[in-house]
């Protein structure tokens, strides 16, 4: 991850990622502040767990690891907005 | 450990080609093996290139009904990889056995931490330690039928029109959460081995050590059942609760009960417990790794908040851990009608 990664991408990946594990493609439309869990997206806790080991492949952000309380996992902004702090801070030492 | 078995079908379970040979009979060996696996409790599924009634007409000729099922003609590593995720299960808790060796270097090569066996070498892995558990529960032994009862409920779960809360009380789900006895120490040492999505500590603990707990001056061990119309599912977690302060240094809870309301359903029996014992707060320590992010979430779910590490940042080698601490003084989190204590 050499270059700077704004926060508008790393939705676009979450959003990619989280196509794959619904097996279809999220909504364009789909505003950033739908729930990952339960109601918005559907995803189950499993779900979430396969989730955050996609993220960590994909940028190198251990969520799982860092938020202890996962309250990243309040919506896909949420969760966007954690990476996309900790890709532009680095990671906390 | 190795849970589940992924069997290829012609030239393997099969003694022939099911769609070239006039009914095939099966491999005397392998079958024997399967039968002797299957009664440790670990699954048997099916990975076969051929149509599903090639499946169905194992099943019959084996006696078996099969956790899992894939005939197609999709590459092995896609069978494999769905019948995990329908089962619930990682990659290095399955092994894969086929007769045709480049079925075996392809999954070998897309799924390396699945264990992958020519079927001469079956019997002899039998006897590894991976695939002999230590104890074989009454819960181990019956593993098999509750994934068919599971996947019973899947489907009806599926066309059922209403809310998740209204499925389980539709399904007659049943909780009963209650001290552990003598009895229950097999299954719970079984469960603090297998358990990782949902297991507090991470730490094995041996019946001995349960059995201790139960004798100990404010320790309580509990156990957690659960049954429905489609099954009974038996013990499927527990915790021991330190009642002196309040904190609960193990919680653990089968993959099988996910989406059932049990975990949610002993957090906020807990909570029930220390505030009626005059207690202000809860702690469930808990290890931080990227396999628990379930167990975090009901903990978080059910109004726990991490307050501070508690890891000794002395070696690499201990696992990170957070105080989750609920406050008892905020209203708790709801107990439905069908749990009992």
């Amino acid at each position: 991850m050499g270059d700077l990664v704004t926060r508008e991408q790393v939705e676009g990946g979450i959003r990619e990622i989280l196509g794959e594990l619904t097996g279809h493609p999220l909504p364009p439309g789909l505003p950033p502040d739908t729930p990952l869990l339960r109601g918005g997206v559907g995803l189950d806790s499993l779900g979430a767990t396969l989730m955050l080991t996609r993220v960590r492949d994909r940028f190198g952000v251990d969520v799982a690891d860092e938020d202890l309380n996962l309250d990243s996992l309040a919506s896909i902004g949420t969760l966007a907005a954690f990476v996309a702090d900790r890709l532009i801070s680095g990671p906390a030492q | 450990m190795i849970k589940c078995v992924i069997w290829d079908l012609d030239h393997t379970l099969l003694a022939g080609v099911y769609l070239e040979d006039e009914h095939p009979a099966c491999d005397p060996l392998l079958a024997r093996v399967l039968g002797e696996l299957a009664s440790r409790g670990i699954l048997q599924a099916i990975a076969s290139k051929n149509p599903p009634e090639a499946a169905a007409y194992a099943a019959r000729l084996l006696g078996h009904r099969f956790a899992a099922v894939r005939c197609d003609w999709a590459a092995k590593s896609a069978a494999i990889g769905s019948i995990l995720a329908e089962l619930g299960l990682q990659p290095q808790e399955a092994a894969f056995v086929d007769d045709d060796a480049m079925e075996r270097a392809e999954v070998s090569f897309t799924l390396p931490d699945v264990v992958v066996l020519e079927p001469r070498d079956v019997a002899e892995a039998a006897s590894w330690p991976q695939f002999s558990p230590p104890v074989i529960t009454d819960e181990a032994r019956r593993r098999g039928e509750l994934y068919l009862q599971r996947r019973a409920r899947h489907e009806e779960a599926k066309a059922f029109g209403g809310s998740v809360a209204e499925f389980l009380r539709y399904s007659g789900t049943a909780v009963r959460i209650a001290p552990a006895g003598p009895a229950d120490l097999a299954r719970l040492h079984e469960l603090s081995v297998r358990t990782h999505q949902f297991n507090s500590s991470g730490v094995e603990v041996t019946a001995e050590d349960f059995a201790k707990l139960l004798s100990a001056k404010d320790q309580r061990v509990i156990t957690v059942r659960l049954s429905d119309k489609f099954g009974d599912d038996g013990i499927v977690g527990g915790c021991v609760l330190a009642t002196a302060r309040w904190r609960m240094p193990l919680l653990m809870m089968s993959c099988r009960a996910l989406g059932r309301g049990v975990i949610d359903a002993l957090l906020a029996w807990a909570c029930r417990a220390a505030r009626d014992a005059g207690a202000s707060q809860l702690v469930v320590p808990c290890v931080i790794n990227s396999r628990n992010v379930p167990l975090r979430v009901a903990l978080t779910g059910a109004g726990f908040r991490a307050s501070s590490e508690t890891g000794d940042s002395g070696g690499m080698k201990t696992p990170r851990t957070a105080d989750y601490i609920r406050l008892l003084d905020q209203p708790l989190p709801e107990l439905p009608e069908w749990v009992t204590w």
